[in-house]
């Protein structure tokens, strides 16, 4: 279905609804308030131009981490310099949890962010609880491929993790 | 930390996100903005090219007009014109290349690798085709600029030429510098990332490249040919030797 002017309204709403995915990617591949809400246009743009090569062959939700990934993947941005998701430690952002609980969150957070833009985009796909067989297709690579990546990255987390303790 | 605990973390921070949802209206306005992809400032630059290529066919037409009668002026007219015909079918070929290569729900892999062999072969060729409008618009408009304050063409003496000249190479210089230094950040960007998925993307790559460039020779030739040739045809309109007299 190749979307017309008038559909624009129907298309945001449907970004509306599975926002969160994008969210998710912003947090991790952006460095800030601002640089976040320009990948989170961005991505949102992509998807809009992209949307008429989109076969209903995979899932709406499949194709959108396809395309925001991969627009987060290849915008070349500044190092981050303190990490902004310290802000996810903030005691309202996280109803409902202890504040370690919260500093927790805020750890993973940040030793998600140290990693390289494709072992991100990895992670994100399984913590997500997409199976080897999507996020190989996501990433274009093989399923045994991820699946050493996945340990390399678990294991990479988990140093980076226990530095930070 | 087991995967379990990571991804009950992962979960808890979800819901700090809801706090910065967008509403559809803007949404709706981030999708009317203008993209700052690499791809979409590549797409840009053909399509402006293709702007000014016609809009210098525009001009040789009105030269024509013009010196309608001066029979060595309309031949150089009319072989610029010959000229920029291909050059702008070229461009639209590459812009419809182009297209497929920006198209972003590939699966990551062939984003990356599509992206790098253009950006590695193709698209010297588009900074050529753009490179190769110069010489053709600076005859369209020094006509004009000539009808205008002579009436006829004002032959140039040799120091004239070699000052224009020197003006020109300049300039296509600068703009292929520009324009590849801005894309190197970028192929350098999409090289890491395609190392870092650790298969075998970037032999790939190189294969395509090594096809690609056996197709592209070809259109580079061409592309150095009309260019040079755009360069004697300037010469040749504006130093005269013996055959271009009002």
């Amino acid at each position: 279905m190749k979307p017309q002017k008038q559909n624009k309204k129907e298309f945001s709403e449907l970004i509306k609804v599975n926002q969160r995915i994008i969210h998710k990617i912003t947090y991790i591949y952006a460095n800030g308030p601002v640089d976040r809400e320009d990948l989170f246009q961005e991505i949102c743009l992509q998807l809009w131009k992209s949307y008429p090569n989109f076969r209903e062959e995979s899932l709406f939700s499949t194709w959108m981490y396809r395309v925001a990934l991969n627009t987060a993947i290849s915008t070349i941005r500044k190092k981050k310099n303190n990490f902004e998701v310290e802000s996810l430690k903030n005691q309202e952002q996280i109803p409902d949890e202890p504040f370690e609980e919260k500093e927790n969150v805020a750890r993973l957070y940040k030793a998600i962010s140290k990693l390289n833009n494709i072992d991100k985009a990895i992670i994100l796909l399984w913590l997500e609880e997409k199976n080897y067989d999507e996020i190989a297709s996501v990433m274009g690579t093989t399923k045994s491929n991820v699946s050493v990546k996945l340990v390399r990255i678990k294991r990479k987390l988990e140093e980076i993790i226990f530095k930070q303790n | 930390m087991n995967d379990k605990n990571i991804k009950d973390m992962w979960n808890k921070a979800g819901k700090a996100m809801s706090s910065s949802e967008y509403g559809r209206e803007t949404i709706e306005r981030f999708i009317s903005k203008r993209s700052n992809s690499t791809t979409q400032k590549v797409k840009n630059l053909i399509y402006l090219d293709i702007a000014v290529k016609f809009m210098i066919l525009i001009i040789l037409g009105i030269d024509i007009f013009l010196f309608w009668g001066t029979l060595n002026v309309i031949v150089v007219c009319a072989t610029a014109v010959i000229l920029m015909i291909p050059l702008l079918l070229f461009q639209f070929k590459m812009l419809n290349r182009f297209s497929k290569i920006a198209d972003y729900g590939q699966s990551a892999k062939e984003k990356l690798t599509s992206m790098l062999t253009y950006l590695r072969s193709g698209f010297f060729s588009t900074l050529l085709a753009i490179s190769s409008t110069y010489p053709f618009m600076f005859i369209a408009g020094m006509l004009v600029y000539y009808y205008s304050a002579y009436g006829y063409v004002k032959p140039m003496d040799g120091q004239d030429i070699i000052v224009f000249s020197v003006f020109l190479i300049f300039g296509l210089g600068f703009n292929l510098y520009i324009n590849r230094k801005q894309i190197i950040y970028q192929v350098k960007h999409l090289e890491t990332c395609l190392s870092d998925l650790n298969d075998s993307s970037l032999e790939m790559v190189s294969d395509n490249l090594e096809k690609q460039r056996k197709q592209d020779i070809t259109n580079k030739i061409l592309l150095s040919l009309v260019l040079i040739f755009g360069f004697v045809l300037l010469l040749v309109i504006f130093k005269n030797i013996g055959f271009l007299i009002h």
